[in-house]
Formats: structure tokens, C-alpha cells, sequence
């Protein structure tokens, strides 16, 4: 709301760590040499983080917790999983079959009703304007909290639509936006040979050289560390996961962006990104919600089934967590709107579903009432969830960032996280 | 909008901490932090004493401690202005760096002035003009020429145009041509503050009413008007040692009044052929009654003047010439201090005061005789008339230094023995980039204008809202631009596009003469003797035209283009 001119406060503490020893040893090779990764920090046991960002708000009715003997109980039916107790709908059953590693919570609330507030909100935590502080983004806090400073890869990536980015953590911490997973990185490729790409950051290494002796401003070691990096990832191995035209497992997770973002995800963690959002749009289902929902749920189904085997296939789904939401639920009755009804924004109860990440699986937490109306046990607020998150992820959700004002911003604010009820 | 009644509690818990005897431990922290964090020598400040009350200074008239000319006179002023800078750096015992060289000089004024750098035919005949008043005549040039209007359009339509879902099917463009406007006639800041805040009709008849309807409720237009106006943020009192101890909670809904006669028509949704041109504002005989136009926290209370009067005001007048008198007034405390304090950061990077709309009283000004004296000026006979502010400051020689420090300067930051290097604005940058490559893509915000749903966004928008990346503006002193901004300059065809290569190095058998078109082009100054002879090198080694292409990359990629030295 308010345009917080970033004056007084700059980010250099982070930076100074990427760009230190970078003018001792002079400005000599960016080519050669990756970066070796840094360990992170902290006790949980997810090293990354995969949001599946459901655009619109998904009908938690017709998803992970259905109610056959309500009023508005809807076409679909529930279905067991492989582990007992737990049902979900019928149109989720390769999932069923992972559910031994999925937790469901049901009874999450949210204050917003409206989808860019309550996107926002989802993402951050904050009200949108609160304070007149832009806030981050749970990508962008994990890129800060547990990102590596001298990988060449970077430490958030969203695929497809549009993310909530870093706020007042400043550019560094903003996603790469893929917008077409087949496209991958925008502008990766160097329009040049690599011999003359060589040729020509050792051209710029002389101007930069030459201008930081004589100016010796801040501002020109951090560009220098930031085409550094850019100039890695082009360079990198890694960066060949953004190439998934080659990969053998895609089709496993179905056809379409969303699928094809998901199978990216599973690329990039395995190579040590540390977050990566996904974006499935349209569950807004005001209209049509059976057969809208049912279609997202097929998109879903393949490619979480497919993520949470591969993932443990590779002996990575310990250290991945993988989150699947959506900005608020739906309402527990249905509309009567138009010849194919549908079911409208609902924050009050809803739910979200995570897999891996060190969880204990095959369970619920919380409990609806009958209607799927409101939280009946174990209410779980937006802050509580992204505080347990960060605790999966050995971030400290207590600690105080400043903002460039210097205000100091704790990342969850009055978190009651569920982690031990969970792992 | 719930949240709002957060801020205002918050703005009520830090005057509660402050009215008491003492400080809370934790105000007392953070003046401890406070003291810490400021960078000015210690020869010239003292630090905050964490262990006494802080200060309370009372809202009264500055005295003025620095004379300042009977006349609009630049020269004179600019001559002010050195006096109390030099007497600041030399208290410090710091050397001042030289005068910048005439390259320096014309790319910082241009940049600063007009937004872009200068083409290679204007640098050339800049640096081989001979006349000794020459910087003069160029910073005449540049605050007549139209591209100030854009540059300061730019500025502030971040501000006054903040990134909100509230606004989202509000047009931009007629705000951003209504600034354009008024920054080119410059009918002093007085008046432009005063046709913004009363603005009235719609948006085609009246750009300026669109300020409104992308902060449509009178808590967000109290906030922005005291920030970008008055130097003061409202909302942030919980940050802060607020010293104004009779300010309360009715005091902040007393200025709020000034705007509940407003009625701003709610903007339609343009993805359902909704038509933002003939919304608009107008401001009725008694409180609006658009509900969502307040916080549910709002107080009714009689409108009054922050720390000032309750102004005696008809029922069936309107409110908001009340307020803009009051505020463009000069006796108006903050007002002039504000204009002041931007104008200053906008020529450094920082101002007397920072953050620049954080003046406080307890925020201390690294000059405050000279703020004082600027204000005092500028309001008085300078008619708040700020391109002559800005020509004052830029004839001083605080302002013509060169950014290159000195052994014992070059940890200052604050007392201007040097001048600080700047970051290139995301619309410098592309300005910039357009002035060199010939790419006239620059001039897609008109087209876009015409659309009057006004969605489809022009490169020049697509690309300043990707190096913003979410922001409403970037800093000026640190590079943030991230990895995919770096990607894009080096790997777009931006900087890969050969007809504007052999436009720029032209049809030369001369590597020299090539090299130095390229570097007048992109940074306005001939290569170094040393840059010739390594670059003609390479020349000789890859090819006359595949070499142009690599060194013009390599310059438009380089730190030197994205920075002002």
C-alpha cells in the first residue's frame, strides 16, 4: 500500500557473505568452478519445499474432506486410502495409494474472503497493507532462512502463474519465474557461443575492474556478484534441470503445465533448490464445480502420486516437503447459480495437504464440523500452518527481520505451530 | 478493512508508551539501536544517550541560522549551500574529492534531470565545448527539456500510485500524464500539492483525482498525503519515540476529516469492459456515504490540523483547499522541509534526513541549518519553485564532486566529501539502453495509453515492472536487480542486436574511432588510452564486426552503464 523507498537500510549483510573474497583474489574466474553448496542450517528434516499453489480456492468438500451426509455433500464420494481412517475423494486414487505418507488438516481458517487478499495472506501470513510493510513470501523467507548464498541455482522458483514475491527481503529474494516449464529459464541461453561469451565477460571483468579501483562503490561488487551467479547458471550442470523435454518420469505426471511444473519441481530439489512454487489455476468454481473440480483433482492426483514415488524412489521425500493449498475453501453448500452450480469463496474452514518432509504419514489433522463449515477440533490458523512449516524446514519462525525502515518483522507473527502433533 | 484498526492500536500503544515519565525498555532499546545505526562522524554528532528521556521538541517556527539571498538567485544559493557543507567536512577534519571531470558531470545531471544519458553527439559536443559556463547551460537545457516531466512522472507515480489489489482497475496513465504535465510547467510545489489534494472531476477531465481512487479510503489518503507531502509516516508511530506527546488518537482522525466529503467512485472491473475514464471525485456538502470509503476504526471527529488549529469551516464547504492551504503554507513546519528533503535525495541518493519521509524530530538531520535554511528559502522568495531548487543544488560544488574518494573520505556517507554513486532507476535503465541502441520502444507507454481499458502494457512498462520485481521502487544507492535481470540484459536481445551495433560503431576502418563512438554512446566519455589499446587488441584478434558486438555487450552489461558515478 504504501511505496517503502528502501533508503537507509540496505541489504548488504546477506550480501557481503556472496560477495566476500570476491575482489581479493581479483575478478577472475566467474567461467571455471562451481560454487560448492553450503549445508543449511536448522533441525527439521526438509531441506526443500514444494508448494502446490491451488489458484482460486479449492472446494475442501470435494478434495480432502468430504462429507456424505450433509446438506451440501455434492456429487462426489469419499474413497479409503491405504492407510486407515483417512478418506479422501474418490477422483484423488493414485494418491490414496501415497496417502501413508500425506497428512491432511482440515479446520484451517483464514480472515480473507477475497482472492488477491487471501493469496496474499496464504503466502505471507500478513494482511496485505498491514502496517504499510510489503511482507515476503514463504518462498522468499525460506530462500532467506535457508537458501544457499553461493550456488549457482536459485533459491526459489515458481512455475507458472504469479507469486507472491519477497517484500521488504528485497530483489535477491525474489522467485525465477518459469512461465512455460518447456521454455524453462527466460534468457538462459546465451545468444553466443560459449568461446565468445568467454571473450566477452573477460571484456566485462576488465571494465568492472578498472571502474571498482578508481570508485570502489558497494553497488559495483554486488553487481559483479550478481552477474557472477546469473553467468554460473547458465554454466552449470544444474541448471539442466530446468530441461525437462529429456525427462524419462514426465509422463507419469500427467499432461499439461501443471504436470509438467510439478516433474521441474522434482528436477530442481533434487539438484538442492530449496523451494519451489507450483500454480494449478482454476479452482474458482462458482459455476460447474463437479466437473471442473473433478478434472483439477485428475491433474492433482498423477502428479502428486508421481512426485511423492519418485521422490521416495530417490530417497529424497525425507527431506522434501510438499505442500498443497489453495488461498481459501469453498462453500459448504451449493449455489444455485446458473443450470451447473458451483460453491463460492469460503475462508472460514478448509484444508491443505502435505506429503513427505519428514511427517508422520497417513494421517488427519483437525476436524470440521458436519457441514464442513467450521473448525470443530483442532482449528488451524494460516500463521500456524507456515509457523509448523518452517519448524519442518529448521527455520526459526520467531526470528526478527528488519525492514529497510529498520522495523523489526518476526517471520510467523503469533505462531502456535503443530509440529510435534504431526512428526 | 479490518487490518487498519491494527495500525491505528498500534499508533495509540506508542503514544501511550511515550506519554508516560519514561521511556519503556523497549523504546530504550531501540534508541540505543538508533544511535548505532547512524553513519555520521562522530566529530559532528552525538550519539543518542541511551540513558536519557528522549528529547521532546516542541513544533515551533525554525530559527534560521544561515542567511539566504533577498533574490531567486541560484548562484547565491548554490554558494549557501557549499558554505555549511564545507564547514561540516572540514569539522570532520575530511578532505572534499576534486570537482568531477565534465564526463562525470554530464552523465550524473543528465541521468538525474531527464532520466537517460546523453545521446553520443551531445556528450561529444559537451566535452569539447570550451565555454566556462557550460555546466550551467546544460542543467538550463536538461530542466527544459520534457524528459524532466517523465522523470519525475515516474517517481511519483510510485508513490502516489502504490501496488494494491484495491486499485488494481484504476488507470495509471492519466495520473502518470497529469504528473508529466505539471512537473514540465513547474507552477511551484505549492500549487501542484494543492491541485493534487483538492483534485475534482473525472479522470478524463482530470488526471490528477486518480491520487483518489488508488488510495480509496481517507486513513490511506492521510497516510500518503503526511508521507510523500509532509515528510511524516503516520502509520509507523509504533517504531518510533513519537515526540509530539499531545498527539492522540483524535488528532490523526482530525486530519483524516479533511478527506470525508470526498466521494471517489469505486473503479470498475476493465475485464468486464468496465470504462476508468469517466469515474472520478467530487467532494459533496457533508460525509460521504460510501461505507468502504472509511475503516471500520474510524473516529468522527471535527477536522483539525496535525499539531495545529481546528480550522472554523462552513458545513457546505469543502474541506480540502482548508487542508492544502494549511499544508502549503509557509509556515507549514514540515511542508517545506519535505520538498527540501526529497529534492536533496532525489540529486544524492540521500537526503538530510533519512528515510526521506520519516522526519521526525528525533530523527536528526545531518544539517539541519542548512534544511532550515533551504526550507525557509524555497518557501519565501524561492516561490516553491523547484527547478530552481534543482539547479541550485546542482550548480553547488557539493553536487559537481566527483564520486572517486579519497584516502580519508571514502567511509563517508553523510557530509558529501564525495558524491555517492547512484543505481540506475529500472526506467533510467531502460531509457538508457533505448538512447543507445536506437530502439524506439520507449514510446509504447502513449500507445498503450490509447487503449483505454489501459491493461496491455508497453515494453517499457513490461520491462520496468520485471526489474521492480514487486516493488514500487528500488533503492537508489544499492543494486538489487537479481539473477533474472542480469540474464535478460546479457542474453535478450537487448544487448544483442547487431543493426544497433553497426548503428553505434558505424561505418569506421578505424577500431579506435569505433570504440570510442560505443563508449561515447553508452558512457558518455571517450576510452582511456589503455582502453584503446587493449580493446583495438582485441579488435585485431576476433574481427572488426564480432568485436564491436562483444565490447558493445560487454559496456552495456558493464557496472559503470547501470551505475551514475
Amino acid at each position: 500500500m504504501f511505496s517503502m523507498k528502501l533508503q537507509e537500510k540496505t541489504r548488504r549483510d546477506m550480501l557481503k557473505l556472496t560477495a566476500a573474497g570476491v575482489f581479493a583474489p581479483a575478478l577472475s574466474g566467474w567461467l571455471p568452478a562451481l560454487a560448492k553448496a553450503a549445508p543449511t542450517g536448522g533441525k527439521g528434516k526438509a531441506k526443500s519445499c514444494i508448494l502446490l499453489w491451488m489458484d482460486g480456492g479449492p472446494s475442501h468438500k470435494d478434495t480432502w474432506d468430504l462429507k456424505p451426509e450433509s446438506k451440501g455433500a455434492g456429487e462426489f464420494k469419499p474413497a479409503k486410502t491405504v492407510s486407515a481412517g483417512v478418506e479422501i475423494s474418490e477422483h484423488l486414487p493414485k494418491i490414496a495409494q501415497v496417502m501413508n505418507h500425506g497428512l491432511v488438516i482440515r479446520g484451517v481458517s483464514s480472515p480473507e474472503g477475497a482472492h488477491a487478499r487471501a493469496k496474499y495472506y496464504g503466502h505471507t501470513g500478513f494482511r496485505e497493507g498491514q502496517g504499510g510493510v510489503v511482507y515476503p513470501s514463504l518462498g522468499a523467507i525460506v530462500s532467506q532462512e535457508a537458501g544457499k548464498s553461493d550456488s549457482p541455482m536459485p533459491n526459489f522458483v515458481a512455475v507458472g502463474g504469479r507469486s507472491y514475491g519477497s517484500g521488504f527481503l528485497g530483489p535477491k529474494h525474489q522467485p525465477l519465474l518459469i512461465t512455460d516449464p518447456n521454455r524453462g529459464v527466460e534468457d538462459l541461453k546465451s545468444s553466443v557461443t560459449a568461446a565468445q561469451l568467454g571473450n566477452r565477460v573477460g571484456l566485462l571483468e576488465q571494465m568492472d575492474k578498472a571502474f571498482h579501483r578508481e570508485y570502489g562503490a558497494d553497488s559495483i561488487t554486488d553487481h559483479k556478484t550478481t552477474y557472477e551467479r546469473a553467468v554460473k547458471l547458465m554454466q552449470s550442470k544444474e541448471a539442466k534441470a530446468f530441461d525437462i523435454a529429456g525427462d524419462e518420469t514426465k509422463s507419469k505426471y500427467g499432461s499439461g503445465r501443471f504436470a509438467e511444473g510439478v516433474c521441474m519441481a522434482r528436477r530442481l530439489v533434487e539438484v538442492g533448490v530449496p523451494f519451489v512454487e507450483v500454480t494449478l489455476g482454476g479452482w474458482d468454481t462458482h459455476q460447474d464445480n463437479f466437473t471442473r473440480v473433478k478434472n483439477l483433482s485428475g491433474q492433482v492426483d498423477s502428479a502428486v502420486s508421481a512426485l511423492v514415488n519418485d521422490l521416495k524412489d530417490k530417497g529424497l521425500l525425507d527431506s522434501t516437503l510438499i505442500v498443497w493449498m489453495g488461498e481459501f475453501g469453498r462453500t459448504p453448500n451449493i449455489n444455485n447459480r446458473g443450470a451447473n452450480p458451483g460453491r463460492d469463496h469460503y475462508p472460514r474452514a478448509w484444508s491443505i495437504a502435505m506429503f513427505g518432509g519428514g511427517l508422520k504419514g497417513g494421517q488427519v489433522f483437525g476436524k470440521t464440523d458436519k457441514e464442513g463449515a467450521s473448525p470443530a477440533e483442532k482449528p488451524v490458523a494460516v500463521q500456524d500452518f507456515l509457523a509448523t512449516v518452517c519448524e519442518l524446514m529448521g527455520i526459526d519462525h520467531t526470528k526478527k527481520n528488519e525492514t529497510p525502515t529498520g522495523r523489526p518483522i518476526q517471520i510467523v507473527e503469533k505462531p502456535k505451530p503443530f509440529t510435534k502433533e504431526v512428526v | 478493512m479490518r487490518f487498519r484498526s491494527l495500525a491505528l492500536f498500534a499508533l495509540t500503544a506508542g503514544l501511550a508508551v511515550l506519554a508516560g515519565d519514561f521511556p519503556s525498555l523497549d523504546a530504550q532499546e531501540k534508541a540505543i539501536k538508533k544511535g548505532k545505526k547512524k553513519v555520521d562522524p562522530p566529530a559532528t554528532t552525538t550519539p543518542a544517550d541511551p540513558a536519557t528521556k528522549p528529547e521532546v521538541k516542541p513544533v515551533a517556527p525554525p530559527v534560521i541560522h544561515v542567511a539566504t539571498p533577498k533574490t531567486k538567485d541560484p548562484a547565491a544559493l548554490a554558494k549557501v549551500i557549499d558554505a555549511e557543507i564545507t564547514r561540516k567536512i572540514a569539522t570532520a577534519k575530511l578532505t572534499a574529492s576534486a570537482q568531477s571531470s565534465d564526463e562525470e558531470f554530464l552523465r550524473r545531471v543528465s541521468l538525474d534531470i531527464t532520466g537517460v544519458i546523453p545521446s553520443a553527439e551531445r556528450a561529444k559536443a559537451f566535452i569539447d565545448d570550451k565555454s566556462p559556463d557550460k555546466r550551467t547551460k546544460l542543467i538550463d537545457e536538461l530542466l527544459a527539456d520534457p524528459r524532466f516531466g517523465r522523470r519525475m512522472a515516474d517517481i511519483w507515480t510510485a508513490k502516489l500510485f502504490p501496488k494494491d489489489s484495491g486499485n488494481r482497475f484504476v488507470l495509471k496513465d492519466p495520473l502518470y500524464k497529469w504528473l508529466e504535465e505539471e512537473f514540465n510547467k513547474n507552477p511551484g510545489w505549492d500549487t501542484f500539492t494543492t491541485r493534487l489534494v483538492s483534485a475534482t472531476g473525472t479522470v478524463a477531465e482530470n488526471g490528477a483525482v486518480t491520487y483518489f481512487l488508488a488510495n480509496r479510503s481517507v486513513d490511506k489518503l492521510t497516510d500518503t498525503t503526511a508521507q510523500h507531502f509532509l515528510g511524516i509516516q503516520l502509520q509507523c508511530a509504533q517504531c518510533h519515540n513519537h515526540p509530539f506527546t499531545t498527539w492522540k488518537q483524535t488528532e490523526y482522525w482530525g486530519m483524516a476529516a479533511f478527506y470525508g466529503k470526498v466521494k471517489a467512485d469505486n473503479p470498475k472491473n476493465a475485464n468486464k469492459g468496465g470504462d476508468n475514464t469517466t469515474i472520478g471525485v467530487t467532494e459533496g456538502p457533508r460525509q460521504t456515504k460510501q461505507k468502504d470509503f472509511f475503516p471500520e476504526s474510524a473516529k468522527t471527529v471535527p477536522a483539525k490540523f496535525l499539531g495545529g488549529p481546528e480550522p472554523s469551516l462552513g458545513a457546505a464547504e469543502p474541506y480540502r483547499p482548508a487542508l492544502a492551504k494549511w499544508m502549503t503554507s509557509p509556515s507549514n513546519a514540515f511542508f517545506a522541509k519535505s520538498m527540501v528533503n526529497r529534492t536533496w535525495a532525489h540529486l544524492f541518493g540521500r537526503g538530510f534526513v533519512n528515510p526521506v519521509d520519516d522526519m521526525l524530530p528525533e530523527n536528526d538531520p545531518t544539517h539541519p541549518d542548512l534544511m532550515a535554511a533551504l526550507a525557509h528559502h524555497v518557501s519565501t522568495t524561492g516561490e516553491f519553485d523547484l527547478k530552481y531548487l534543482i539547479k541550485a543544488i546542482c550548480l553547488s560544488d557539493a553536487y559537481q564532486r566527483t564520486s572517486k574518494p579519497t584516502a580519508d573520505n571514502k567511509n563517508d556517507k553523510a557530509l558529501y566529501s564525495h558524491v555517492a554513486v547512484k543505481v540506475l532507476s529500472p526506467e533510467q535503465l531502460f531509457d538508457s539502453l533505448a538512447q543507445v541502441t536506437g530502439n524506439r520502444a520507449s514510446d509504447a507507454r502513449v500507445k498503450g495509453a490509447a487503449n483505454p481499458k489501459g491493461v496491455r502494457l508497453g515494453a517499457r512498462d513490461q520491462f520496468v515492472n520485471f526489474f521492480l520485481a514487486g516493488a514500487d521502487s528500488t533503492s537508489a544507492l544499492d543494486y538489487e536487480a537479481g539473477i533474472p535481470q542480469a540474464l535478460r540484459l546479457m542474453n535478450s536481445p537487448i544487448a544483442n542486436n547487431p543493426a544497433a551495433v553497426r548503428a553505434v560503431a558505424g561505418t569506421t576502418s578505424k577500431p579506435e574511432e569505433a570504440i570510442e563512438r560505443i563508449y561515447l554512446a553508452a558512457l558518455s566519455r571517450r576510452p582511456t588510452a589503455d582502453e584503446t589499446k587493449s580493446l583495438t587488441d582485441y579488435v585485431t584478434r576476433v574481427g572488426a564486426q564480432t568485436a564491436y558486438g562483444d565490447i558493445l555487450w560487454a559496456v552495456l552489461n558493464s557496472s559503470e552503464f547501470t551505475l551514475v558515478k
